[in-house]
């Protein structure tokens, strides 16, 4: 025994244990900081933008290519109007998503493992916005940049819309993007006033659930009534030349 | 000036943390050794309270009545002096542990509530819902990692003591200890150093004590010269839950707040116990104890359950076990004050306390015994004290509920200034004379030994004979002859416990060899029990004869002392008189008023 | 299924630098059992379903009633504790693994320290003068300890970490767990006298911000503390000290 003596008490091969996940570095970096405003910026201007563009503007085509126009019109003769979607639409929605996409990278998602309504909702939530800005980014580039310019002709503005969604697939993709976006923007409201601290019973957090799936119908509801009425009509003249240019249309006004 | 008394304290329950603050307080630095992180330790189990008179009732309790009480409780068997200066600082331990926001529960008034305990007439346990234990041991923690934030303390989580580093003139220098993780032996030196390893449970294989609470500590200590006192006071708690890893314990909080105990009058009766009518059940504690009732001590509860059970043959469905019933008492209430524990039983048992009466039976739970130590909590060993469930001060020959904690936490604060006051007056450090490094190398042979013994024995086998055998001949009731024989069979066990194979050699967080250590330290220990069960001819709290079923003060009013014979490798008793200068002797009855 | 035996899977992994595999192992069933009394009985005959002598099974253990929270591991893939894991409600074979985002220690012990260097960094304590006898504690209605009960009774187990998908090495999120306790000390009488530097605390990377609301950490919770409320609360008062910050300092 004493010869096996001297093999056992050398040192033993130490293994080393990972180092894992970092304890908390109290007060230092700004990921506080970015993650606040990404979350507000959810809110205020990115959602408070989608629940114009869906409630307000969009739903006028409901009521035909006129009164669709006419809110085109109002739209683009905000002063500014360049700055204004640059710094309260674009860059919002391009730090939201791309901070958003940051986000969903650094999470771990195991709703295979755990799934439970929360953390199917927090799955959801990162497919959606994924999906969402997606769509935000191909809509504004169609919209905005491509093709006709509806600052310019405003009375193109429905018809341009028409060419897109009497294309099946692109349709679907509407269909879907408007989905995604409403979802990702009535929880996106849950979570802000469950992360801000504004409601943190659990009992109240649920009521509050409800509100914000009924928010979640109606966004996607009357997305959808106004893609219909989009569908509903004939294709509308885009070309310029048949569309009244902005001016003479502020003109008559 | 001289540095800072730089102390090593052992273990890290109520009784460790306790002593680790009042050394940070007073300047010193600490070495704080645990087998697991300290806010693990067993202390969390402590169910029901903390006693402490602070006659919030209007009852007229006082420390002197808390005083007697654990003096009555304990059949004289404490030395009374450290006993009554625990009574009196209870009461600052509680506005104390108040302070460090442990959430007790509290009054309309906004103060902290009471409730009634074994063993007295008082309302005089504090409580945090059915964890105090817990909450005690967090206010604890807390403030101690206050302290290792400010460098004071110095954590080593995971580390199991082995030994004490002792000089050629018999002082301890520090200890030896193995780093359960790399399996590295290495010694620590140290001024003086504070045992605080708890209880001995697993001597009993299942018990309600913790995976940790083996003596293995107490045992090495007491096999390098220190005294083991009064190893034979073993308390079993009436009321615990059978399972198949541990006896969970259901805390004497249940009966404190009514819970009434009872079997079915008819042997054998198996119907639903909701459906049996209150004239076919026995309340025999009630009718037994008037005065006390379901409350009286834990010895005496325990007995009554097995005469119920062994001698009527009443137990439920003829097996040991009988019903603790809450279903009387407004859910409300219960939820309030008792819904830790409640939920223990419908976690592990499946049951409803609240609907359907709880089975229970008496279980392993309490070592009175522990090292010798004198009223600063030291040693018979120069640099070595200890404090908590490890020593034998404070509960004579039986503990009454709730007065572990606040003996936990006083102990502790009168051992971390004991020693840093020893630490200052020690007269330069010695270099030990390459103590450290012989023990080092006694220990990591010890291991080498383990790790290459070509035997047939399993350890956690062997443990389970153990286990059995302590439960039982030296638990509730005891008789010479099986004793002896116990005795015997443990000198087969530690014989057979040479032939150990460890199933695991590996040189890497292996639990066979840390485990098969302490299976040997418990063998050694067992024999302390057993012979100092066999030596005590009466019965007293919870050592009970029934050849000798009075208390004989003539001849027993004696605390034993066990120590270790090296060239015997057996225990050697020596018995010194019980302290009994305060309150003079009187039988110990729960049937009348005391 | 059997009922006479118990059948169990467990992951195993000698040391840190090893590979991991898996050992099945058959127990006869008796009732009452719960995982922790498997994994004693494997250390008393360790030996696999198929016959092959192996070695016992380390794993973390004290007090096997669930207030310690040392025995946390992957119950057939989810974080819980072993020691209320009872064989009778689990579906068989049973499958064992060590946290999976906790650094191996071996087999099903992991090293979950960093939920103690979160408590330190969030000074999760009452700062009381000293230990000498200062009177009583400040009055506190029930109301109040009835609130703050349900958070002390926090185990450490670090199953709201484990099952968090926020938590791991990308983040360093500092876990539920850490952020409830900030919320029981800031609403203690003394205790509240640190409540700016725990919240600065949580300002900090990995801090309260990393949380995504995924809800896993109340649902895994042994003790069912009210974690995504304190989650909230604190998320408030987070807020509001930030604005203080901001406007005010």
């Amino acid at each position: 025994m004493a010869s096996a003596a001297s093999s056992t008490t050398a040192p033993a091969i130490s293994h080393k244990i990972k180092e894992g996940v970092a304890p908390l570095r109290a007060g230092q970096g700004i990921s506080f900081f970015l993650r606040r405003l990404h979350s507000l910026t959810g809110i205020i201007p990115v959602g408070a933008f989608l629940f114009e563009h869906i409630l307000i503007s969009n739903s006028t085509a409901i009521s035909g290519p006129a009164a669709y126009a006419r809110q085109v019109t109002f739209l683009g003769s905000l002063p500014l109007v360049f700055f204004l979607e640059l710094f309260f639409i674009w860059l919002p929605i391009a730090f939201h998503g791309l901070y958003g996409l940051y986000i969903w990278y650094r999470g771990d998602g195991n709703v295979a493992e755990y799934p439970w309504t929360g953390n199917w909702m927090y799955t959801l939530q990162r497919w959606t916005g994924g999906i969402a800005f997606a769509y935000i980014v191909w809509h504004v580039w169609t919209m905005r940049f491509a093709g006709i310019d509806l600052h310019a002709y405003p009375s193109a503005s429905f018809g341009k819309v028409q060419e897109e969604v009497f294309q099946p697939a692109l349709f679907i993709f509407y269909v879907v993007g408007l989905i995604a976006a409403s979802w990702h923007f009535s929880y996106g409201i849950w979570l802000f006033f469950a992360k801000w601290g504004i409601i943190t019973a659990q009992r109240a957090q649920k009521r509050f659930l409800v509100f914000c799936l009924l928010f979640f119908f109606l966004l996607t509801g009357v997305g959808l009534a106004s893609l219909a009425a989009f569908r509903s009509r004939p294709q509308q003249p885009i070309e310029p030349g048949m569309a009244a240019k902005v001016t003479q249309s502020a003109e008559s006004r | 000036m001289a540095a800072a008394p730089k102390i090593i304290v052992v273990g890290g329950g109520l009784a460790g943390l306790s002593a680790v603050i009042k050394i940070a307080e007073m300047g010193g630095n600490v070495d704080l050794f645990s087998i697991v992180p300290v806010k693990r330790s067993h202390s969390v189990c402590a169910q029901g309270g903390i006693n402490a008179a602070k006659n919030l009732k209007g009852e007229g309790d006082s420390t002197w009545q808390h005083f007697d009480d654990t003096v009555y409780g304990g059949d004289f068997l404490a030395n009374q002096p450290p006993v009554k200066a625990m009574c009196e600082a209870a009461p600052g331990i509680i506005d104390l542990l108040d302070r460090m926001g442990v959430p007790f529960n509290r009054t309309a008034e906004g103060l902290l509530d009471f409730r009634r305990f074994g063993g007295t007439l008082y309302n005089r346990t504090a409580f945090a819902g059915a964890t105090t234990g817990q909450q005690l041991l967090y206010a604890l923690d807390e403030q101690v990692r206050r302290y290792e934030a400010e460098g004071k303390v110095k954590k080593y989580e995971h580390w199991e003591f082995l030994s004490a580093v002792l000089d050629g003139n018999g002082v301890c220098r520090g200890i030896c200890a193995i780093d359960l993780r790399s399996m590295e032996v290495r010694t620590f030196p140290a001024d003086a150093i504070i045992i605080c390893t708890g209880g001995i449970g697993a001597i009993f294989g299942k018990s309600t004590n913790s995976v940790v609470c083996t003596g293995s500590a107490q045992s090495a200590l007491y096999q390098q010269g220190c005294y083991y006192a009064n190893g034979e006071f073993i308390q079993v708690h009436p009321t615990s839950i059978p399972g198949e890893d541990k006896l969970r314990l259901m805390s004497e909080s249940a009966r404190g707040e009514g819970g009434r105990v009872w079997v079915p009058k008819k042997p054998g009766d198996n119907r639903d116990p909701k459906s049996i009518p209150e004239s076919e059940r026995w309340y025999f504690l009630e009718e037994w104890y008037p005065k006390y009732g379901n409350l009286v001590p834990r010895d005496v509860a325990t007995r009554a359950i097995f005469k119920v059970v062994y001698e009527y043959h009443l137990g439920i469905d003829g097996k040991p076990m009988v019903y603790l019933d809450l279903t009387h008492i407004d859910r409300k209430i219960l939820d309030r004050k008792l819904e830790g524990i409640l939920e223990i039983y419908e976690k592990f048992v499946g049951d409803d306390p609240r609907v359907t009466p709880m089975k229970i039976f008496p279980g392993m739970h309490y070592t009175m015994g522990g090292l010798w130590i004198d009223y600063k909590q030291a040693t018979n060993i120069p640099g070595i004290y200890s404090a908590g469930e490890c020593e034998y001060q404070y509960h004579g020959a039986n503990r009454l509920g709730a007065n572990s904690l606040v003996s936990c936490i006083y102990g502790g604060a009168i051992a971390g200034p004991a020693s840093v006051k020893y630490a200052q007056g020690l007269q330069g450090s010695s270099d030990g004379n390459g103590c450290f490094e012989a023990e080092k190398k006694k220990q990591e042979e010890s291991n080498v030994r383990l790790m290459n013994n070509q035997g047939t024995e399993n350890p956690f086998k062997l443990w389970h004979e153990l286990g059995e055998l302590m439960t039982k001949d030296c638990t509730v009731i005891r008789y010479n002859k099986n004793l002896e024989q116990t005795d015997a069979k443990l000198v087969e066990l530690l014989e057979r416990f040479r032939k150990v194979n460890l199933s695991d050699r590996t040189q890497w967080a292996n639990t066979s060899v840390v485990f098969a250590r302490q299976l040997y330290n418990m063998l050694q220990l067992s024999r302390v029990i057993a012979q100092g069960a066999r030596m005590r001819d009466e019965s007293r709290g919870a050592h009970y004869k029934p050849d000798f079923p009075e208390r004989d003060d003539k001849n027993w009013l004696k605390t034993t002392k066990a120590y270790f014979a090296p060239d015997a490798d057996e225990p050697k008793f020596e018995f010194e008189p019980v302290d009994v200068s305060l309150i003079p002797l009187r039988p110990r009855k729960y049937d009348v008023a005391k | 299924m059997a009922n006479k035996s118990v059948i169990l899977r467990i992951k195993r992994q000698p040391n840190p630098a090893a590979k991991a595999h898996w050992e099945e192992f058959e127990l006869a069933y008796k009732p009452n059992m719960n995982v922790t009394s498997c994994l004693m009985e494997i250390a008393a005959n360790p030996v696999t379903r198929e016959g092959k002598a192996t070695t016992p099974i380390t794993y973390d253990s004290n007090c096997l009633e669930e207030v310690c929270g040392s025995c946390a591991m992957l119950i057939n893939g989810r974080a819980r504790m072993a020691c209320s894991a009872l064989i009778d409600h689990l579906e068989q074979p049973i499958r064992l693994e060590p946290f999976s985002k906790f650094p191996i220690v071996r087999d099903l012990a992991t090293d979950r320290s960093v939920i103690f260097e979160n408590l330190k960094a969030v000074k999760a304590w009452v700062p009381v003068d000293g230990t000498y006898d200062l009177g009583p504690g400040p009055r506190m209605t029930q109301e109040e300890q009835e609130g703050a009960y349900p958070l002390s009774r926090c185990i450490s187990c670090t199953c709201c970490m484990e099952a968090c998908p926020q938590f791991n090495e990308e983040t360093g999120f500092v876990g539920a767990a850490t952020i409830s306790q900030v919320r029981l000390f800031n609403t203690h009488p003394t205790g509240k006298a640190l409540k700016r530097e725990r919240l600065a605390a949580l300002m900090g990377d990995g801090g309260i911000q990393e949380c995504g609301y995924a809800q896993n950490c109340v649902e895994v919770c042994p003790k069912d503390i009210p974690l995504t409320k304190a989650i909230a609360e604190v998320g408030g008062e987070v807020m509001k000290q930030a604005f203080v910050d901001l406007f005010r300092r």
